[in-house]
């Protein structure tokens, strides 16, 4: 289950969920409009280091062994954006885009380190429900997103189960044999979700 | 049916009544003619893989809509007062892993209350004595996917009761449990917490201690009455 929240006290947990992902986005936007040069690198990787520090994380670095987490995370993105772009584009295009790339993904995963999911739903909720008036269901919507978000380490839990059950059986690994019971696996759990959703009072 | 049999109550004195009702699910009757007019306070229901009664106790909490026939749940028709049913109704299932939605305990026993729009004091005032409740005050915090089987139906079972409900269907609660968590998940289920219990289950010995127990068999109502005769009439069927 997806539970990056990280209890705190720190200026950005106190925000409330609405502004506090108004502001990250314009941060985000900020630094991925940068241009493609060395300082911009910088400025980059600064705002990233920058936010992590005043976002007290308590994690006993002022917030840089959280940072180093989510950028060792990101690795495998890293190493792909800055090969192809060194061979493409040159040093300085491919260093400077792949930091703002970095610090735009970490900065913004500073939302759900710092917000409880329930919070964010809440968040979500408010900021979509003027669309109510267009026959939006922004509640349905909201609870769309979070099942959605909190789904993902499901799936990747039932993967580890049906790759588990083909070894136990001595099947070879295979995307056809794999594929299929995952995808019933998936869908039972979906039917389970639905059901559990409806029993809770989820229209 | 058996000579257990209680007498019929007419549907507004009745908890669960139910009138020639019959199920579909796609080509399958799942359902056919269920007739039963019960006001125990705790009711098990029994009979083999495939007999109805999964279909029976998603019926009672307006999760499949019959095809046939008359049902009132505490005096509500689940079709047409589908929202307030489920307003009073919770329903426990055999996998809790299928129940969680959030990523926190805490957050995911205040899920259930979402449609009641509470304050955030009495919110967490509900939360946290459903939580003490089930004996997960220390585990607030954890994520609800790091638990261990007992402790994710325990979560289960608090995401149903904070709601309060006058009714709690639960089916095959205990089938992932070992034998002391299926121990402590029946005790909450069956104490008496002003709440009603319908209890799908395998396990005889927990179908006993109900005050009432339903046989299903092929759909249809095969015994209503007292557990002990209930039981004796499922086992001889089993032996033949």
């Amino acid at each position: 289950m997806l539970s990056l929240y990280r209890p705190g006290a720190g200026l950005l947990h106190r925000l409330p969920a609405g502004p506090k992902l108004l502001l990250l986005l314009a941060v985000v936007l900020a630094v991925s409009l940068l241009p493609s040069t060395w300082w911009a690198a910088a400025v980059a990787a600064g705002a990233a280091i920058v936010a992590y520090a005043v976002a007290g994380l308590r994690d006993g670095m002022l917030g840089m062994r959280e940072l180093g987490r989510q950028v060792v995370a990101l690795r495998w993105l890293i190493v792909v954006t800055i090969a192809a772009q060194l061979i493409f584009l040159g040093p300085e295009q491919a260093v400077s885009n792949t930091a703002r790339v970095t610090a735009a993904v970490v900065l913004a995963g500073l939302l759900v380190l710092t917000t409880r999911v329930s919070d964010l739903l809440d968040a979500v909720e408010r900021g979509l429900r003027p669309l109510d008036r267009l026959r939006f269901d922004s509640e349905r919507a909201a609870v769309l997103l979070t099942v959605a978000l909190t789904t993902v380490p499901v799936l990747g839990r039932l993967a580890g189960e049906v790759r588990e059950a083909q070894r136990a059986r001595g099947a070879r690994p295979g995307l056809r044999f794999f594929a299929v019971p995952f995808l019933i696996l998936s869908l039972k759990h979906a039917d389970q979700l639905g059901e559990a959703l409806s029993a809770r009072g989820v229209r | 049916m058996t000579g257990a049999t209680p007498a019929p109550l007419p549907a507004a004195a009745a908890a669960l009544w139910l009138d020639g009702v019959g199920v579909r699910l796609g080509q399958v009757d799942a359902l056919r003619d269920v007739s039963l007019a019960l006001d125990a306070r705790t009711i098990a229901v029994v009979g083999e893989n495939g007999s109805g009664k999964s279909t029976f106790a998603r019926l009672l909490a307006g999760l499949v809509a019959p095809a046939t026939g008359v049902t009132r749940i505490l005096g509500l028709d689940p079709v047409r007062q589908a929202t307030e049913l489920r307003r009073r109704v919770a329903v426990v299932f055999s996998n809790p892993d299928a129940q969680i939605v959030m990523p926190t305990v805490a957050e995911d026993v205040a899920f259930s209350l979402r449609p009641e729009r509470l304050s955030r004091e009495e919110l967490r005032r509900r939360v946290d004595a459903a939580l003490e409740r089930f004996g997960l005050s220390d585990l607030r915090e954890r994520s609800s996917h790091d638990l261990s089987g007992g402790q994710k139906q325990l979560l289960a079972l608090a995401g149903a009761f904070v709601r309060e409900p006058e009714l709690v269907v639960a089916d095959e609660p205990t089938t992932y449990l070992d034998a002391r968590n299926a121990r402590r998940v029946s005790d909450h289920l069956l104490a008496d917490a002003g709440h009603r219990l319908v209890l799908v289950t395998h396990d005889l010995a927990l179908a006993e201690r109900c005050e009432t127990a339903v046989l299903f068999a092929g759909g249809r109502v095969e015994a209503v009455g007292r557990p002990a005769e209930v039981i004796a009439e499922y086992e001889a069927a089993l032996a033949c």
